[in-house]
C-alpha cells in the first residue's frame, strides 16, 4: 500500500515526462498484481482490466512523449519540494475530512485518498500538458484502489467502463497535446491563457 | 421487451447507427445521410417524449432503463436540438477552414460522426437507470464533445477544449469517489446497488452518505457548469462550432443536471430531503451570483450566451432544490424554453460572425441596423433568455421563485428574485445594444446560413409562446406531480 503511495508522490515531484509515465504505469500494475497476489479470485477480472488499461495507457503516453520531444522539460512554476508539501498536506486534509469510506481496510482508504489528492495536485501545479493528463490517471489509480478494496469487490462491468472511458479521455488528450505542441512549440499549458474575462 | 424499452433503445440506437453510416457513406452523400439520420433520431426522441409525458403517472423504472416524465422531457429536448444542430451544420462546414483537428477532406465526415456519437451518448443519460452507468455516460460525453469543442483547431479552440477536458475529467473523478463511497455502503454490493431505486438503501450512515453526496454533486457541478467550478464553460461554449455550442448548452448541461437531481431524490431518505435540497439551492444561488456581473459586461455574443447558461443552470438548480410542484413545473418550462432560445442564439452566431467577423471577440452592436433579419433573430433569442414577457423563461422564473416561497425558503427565493432581475436587466441592455445600438460599416449581404436560422426562428417563436401558455396549467398537472414524486 505505502509503496503505491510513494510511487504516487514521486509523480508529483519528478521532472521528466517519460519517468512519470513509467511511474503511473508501474503503480497500476503493482495494484493489479497485489490483488492477484492476495488470491482474491472474485477480484481477478477487475485486476486484469486494470493491468490491461495500465499497459495500454503507458504505451500511448510514451508514444506521445516520443512524438513531442521538448528541447528541455517545461518548468512547473512551483518547486518540487513545495509541490511535495502541497500534495502531502492535501492528502492529510482529505483523509481528515472524509470519514470512513467502508473499504476493507482503513489503510486502503487512506492510500486511495492520498493518490486522489496527489493526482489533483499534479494536474493543478504542473504546467506541462502531459503532466496534467498524468494527474488524472494518478487520481484514477487511487479510485481503482478504492474500487478493488470494496467489500465483495467492485463490478467488472464498471471497471471495464471506467478503464474504457479513461483510455478514451487519454486518447483525446493525446490528440490535443500534439496539436498544442504543434501550435505553440511546447506542451505548456501556461501558453493557453488567451481566454480571460 | 416493452414498447417503452424498445423506444428507449431506438432513441440511442438511431444516432449510433447514423455514426456507422456516416463513416462508410460516399463523401458526397455524408450530409444527406446525416440529415436523414437526424430526422430518424429526432423522431424516435419525440415519440418517447410523447409517450413519457402522455402518461407521467406510469413511469417505467427498471434496473437499467428509466422512462419517466423527466427523461421524456430531456430526451425530447436532445432530439429537437440535435436535429436543428445537424440542419444548421452545413453553414458552419461550408466556411473554408484554415486550421482544423483533421484534414480538410475528412472534415465533414468526422464532424458528423462526432456529433452523432455525442448525441447518442447524451440521449442515453436521461434513460439510464443506474448511477454507475450514468457516470460512465457522462464521462464518455467528455471525449466526444472535447473533440468537437476543439474541432476548429485554432489556438483559442485548443485552449478551450483542453480546459474542458482536464477540468471536467478531474471533476468526474471526484464524483466517482462519491460513487465508490456509496457502493461501499450498499447492502448487496455490485452494480445493482447503484440503481436509482436501490441507492436510497445505503447502510453507511448519514455522515458517510452526506460526504458521498457532496463529492458526487461537486464532481457533477464541474460538468454542469455550476459555480465555482464553471471555468471551462464560457471558453468551451464560445469557442466550439455554433451547432456544438447549442448541444452543449441546451442538452448536455441539463442532462447532467438530471443525474444530480436523480441522485438528490434517491439519497434524500438517508441524508434528509432538506439537506439534499439545500446543497442544490446553494449551487443555484452561487451560480446566479457569479453569472450576473458578467451579464452586465459588454461581451462577445457567444461568450454572453455562455454566461447566460451559467445563470440558467443556476435557476434550474434552484427549482429542483425548492422541489415543490410550482417550482418543478417552472423547471420543466425552463429546461425547454432555455434550450430553444439558447440554441437559436448559438445558431445565429454563424451568420453573425460571417456578417461581422469582429463579433467573434467583441460585442455585436447595432446588428439590427445593418442586417434587420439577423437583428430580429438575435433579439428574439436574447429577449427570450432575458425573460422579457411573453418569454416562457419569464413564466418559469416566476414559477420557480413562487415555488421557493411555497417551500418555506423565503430568503433563498427573495435572493433568487433579486439576482434574476439584475441578470435580466443586464441581458436587456445587451439586447438593446445588439439590435439598435450604434451601427458599424458592414457588408450588408454577407450572413452565411441566415436563411436557415430565420426559418428555425419561425418555428421556434410559436413553440416559445406555446410554452408560455403551457406554464399556466403545468403546475397542477400530472407531469408536475410526477416530477415531484421522482423515481419511487
Amino acid at each position: 500500500m505505502w509503496l503505491l503511495v510513494a510511487v504516487g508522490l514521486s509523480v508529483v515531484v519528478v521532472r521528466r515526462r517519460s519517468v512519470a509515465v513509467g511511474l503511473v504505469t508501474v503503480q497500476a500494475l503493482l495494484l493489479a498484481v497485489s490483488v492477484v497476489h492476495a488470491s482474491v479470485t472474485s477480484k481477478g477480472p477487475a485486476a486484469a482490466v486494470l493491468a490491461i488499461r495500465a499497459v495500454a495507457l503507458g504505451a500511448l503516453l510514451l508514444l506521445v512523449v516520443a512524438r513531442t520531444r521538448e528541447p528541455r522539460p517545461v518548468r512547473a512554476g512551483i518547486a518540487p519540494l513545495v509541490r511535495c508539501g502541497l500534495a502531502v498536506g492535501f492528502a492529510l486534509a482529505l483523509t481528515w475530512l472524509v470519514p470512513t469510506i467502508g473499504l476493507e481496510s482503513r489503510n486502503a482508504e487512506r492510500g486511495a485518498l492520498a493518490l486522489i489528492a496527489f493526482g489533483i495536485v499534479t494536474a493543478a501545479t504542473r504546467r506541462a500538458t502531459l503532466f496534467q493528463v498524468l494527474g488524472i490517471v494518478l487520481a484514477e489509480n487511487g479510485l481503482a484502489l478504492a474500487a478493488l478494496e470494496l467489500p465483495g469487490g467492485s463490478s467488472t462491468a464498471v471497471e471495464l467502463g471506467v478503464a474504457f472511458d479513461l483510455t478514451l479521455v487519454a486518447l483525446v488528450a493525446a490528440v490535443f497535446h500534439e496539436r498544442i505542441f504543434a501550435e505553440f512549440g511546447a506542451g505548456d499549458s501556461a501558453r493557453l491563457r488567451s481566454l480571460r474575462d | 421487451m416493452t414498447s417503452r424499452e424498445l423506444l428507449a433503445l431506438a432513441v440511442v440506437a438511431a444516432p449510433f447507427l447514423t455514426v456507422a453510416v456516416v463513416v462508410v457513406a460516399p463523401r458526397r452523400a455524408v450530409a444527406t445521410v446525416a440529415r436523414g439520420g437526424a430526422f430518424a433520431s429526432a423522431a424516435a426522441a419525440v415519440a418517447l417524449a410523447a409517450v413519457a409525458l402522455g402518461s407521467p403517472q406510469h413511469p417505467l423504472v427498471e434496473r437499467w432503463v428509466v422512462v419517466d416524465a423527466a427523461a421524456g422531457l430531456l430526451v425530447g429536448v436532445i432530439g429537437v436540438v440535435g436535429l436543428a444542430s445537424v440542419l444548421v451544420s452545413p453553414a458552419y462546414l461550408t466556411v473554408p477552414a484554415t486550421t482544423g483537428l483533421v484534414r480538410p477532406e475528412w472534415r465533414t465526415r468526422t464532424f458528423y460522426a462526432l456529433l452523432f456519437a455525442f448525441w447518442a451518448i447524451l440521449a442515453a443519460i436521461p434513460l439510464i437507470g443506474n448511477l454507475g452507468g450514468a457516470w460512465l455516460l457522462v464521462e464518455a460525453t467528455t471525449a466526444a464533445s472535447a473533440l468537437l469543442v476543439g474541432f476548429g483547431g485554432k489556438p483559442r479552440a485548443l485552449e478551450a477544449a483542453w480546459k474542458y477536458l482536464i477540468l471536467t475529467s478531474l471533476g468526474l473523478g471526484i464524483a466517482l469517489l462519491g460513487i465508490v463511497i456509496l457502493a461501499a455502503g450498499s447492502v448487496h454490493g455490485g452494480l445493482d446497488a447503484l440503481s436509482w431505486r436501490e441507492l436510497g438503501n445505503v447502510r453507511s450512515g448519514h455522515g458517510s452518505t452526506l460526504v458521498a453526496y457532496l463529492l458526487l454533486l461537486a464532481g457533477l457541478a464541474s460538468k454542469i457548469g455550476w459555480a465555482p467550478v464553471h471555468n471551462w464553460l464560457p471558453d468551451a461554449h464560445s469557442e466550439a462550432p455554433a451547432p456544438v455550442s447549442a448541444l452543449l448548452s441546451a442538452a448536455l448541461l441539463p442532462a447532467v443536471l438530471l443525474v444530480a437531481w436523480r441522485s438528490s431524490q434517491a439519497l434524500s431518505p438517508v441524508i434528509g430531503p432538506s439537506t439534499a435540497r439545500s446543497v442544490l439551492i446553494g449551487f443555484g444561488l452561487l451560480s446566479l451570483a457569479v453569472a450576473v456581473p458578467f451579464l452586465w459586461q459588454p461581451m462577445a455574443w457567444k461568450r454572453l450566451l455562455a454566461y447566460s447558461s451559467l445563470e440558467h443552470m443556476g435557476v434550474i438548480a434552484l427549482g429542483i432544490g425548492f422541489g415543490t410542484p410550482l417550482a418543478l413545473a417552472g423547471v420543466a418550462v425552463h429546461v425547454v424554453g432555455h434550450a430553444l432560445a439558447k440554441a437559436l442564439g448559438f445558431y445565429a452566431a454563424t451568420p453573425l460572425i460571417g456578417h461581422e467577423p469582429r463579433a467573434a471577440g467583441h460585442p455585436a452592436d447595432g446588428i439590427g441596423r445593418t442586417r434587420t433579419s439577423l437583428g430580429v433573430v438575435l433579439g428574439i433569442s436574447l429577449g427570450a433568455l432575458a425573460g422579457v414577457p411573453p418569454s416562457p423563461l419569464f413564466a418559469s422564473e416566476v414559477l420557480i421563485v413562487a415555488g421557493g416561497f411555497a417551500a418555506g425558503r423565503p430568503w433563498s427565493a427573495g435572493a433568487a428574485a433579486a439576482l434574476l432581475a439584475l441578470g435580466s436587466l443586464g441581458l436587456a441592455q445587451a439586447l438593446i445594444e445588439t439590435t439598435t445600438g450604434a451601427g458599424r460599416t458592414r457588408d450588408r449581404e454577407t450572413a452565411p446560413g441566415l436563411r436557415g436560422v430565420a426559418l428555425l426562428t419561425c418555428v421556434a417563436v410559436p413553440c416559445l409562446l406555446g410554452l408560455t401558455a403551457a406554464a399556466l396549467w403545468l403546475p397542477g398537472s400530472a407531469i408536475a406531480h410526477a416530477l415531484v414524486r421522482g423515481i419511487r
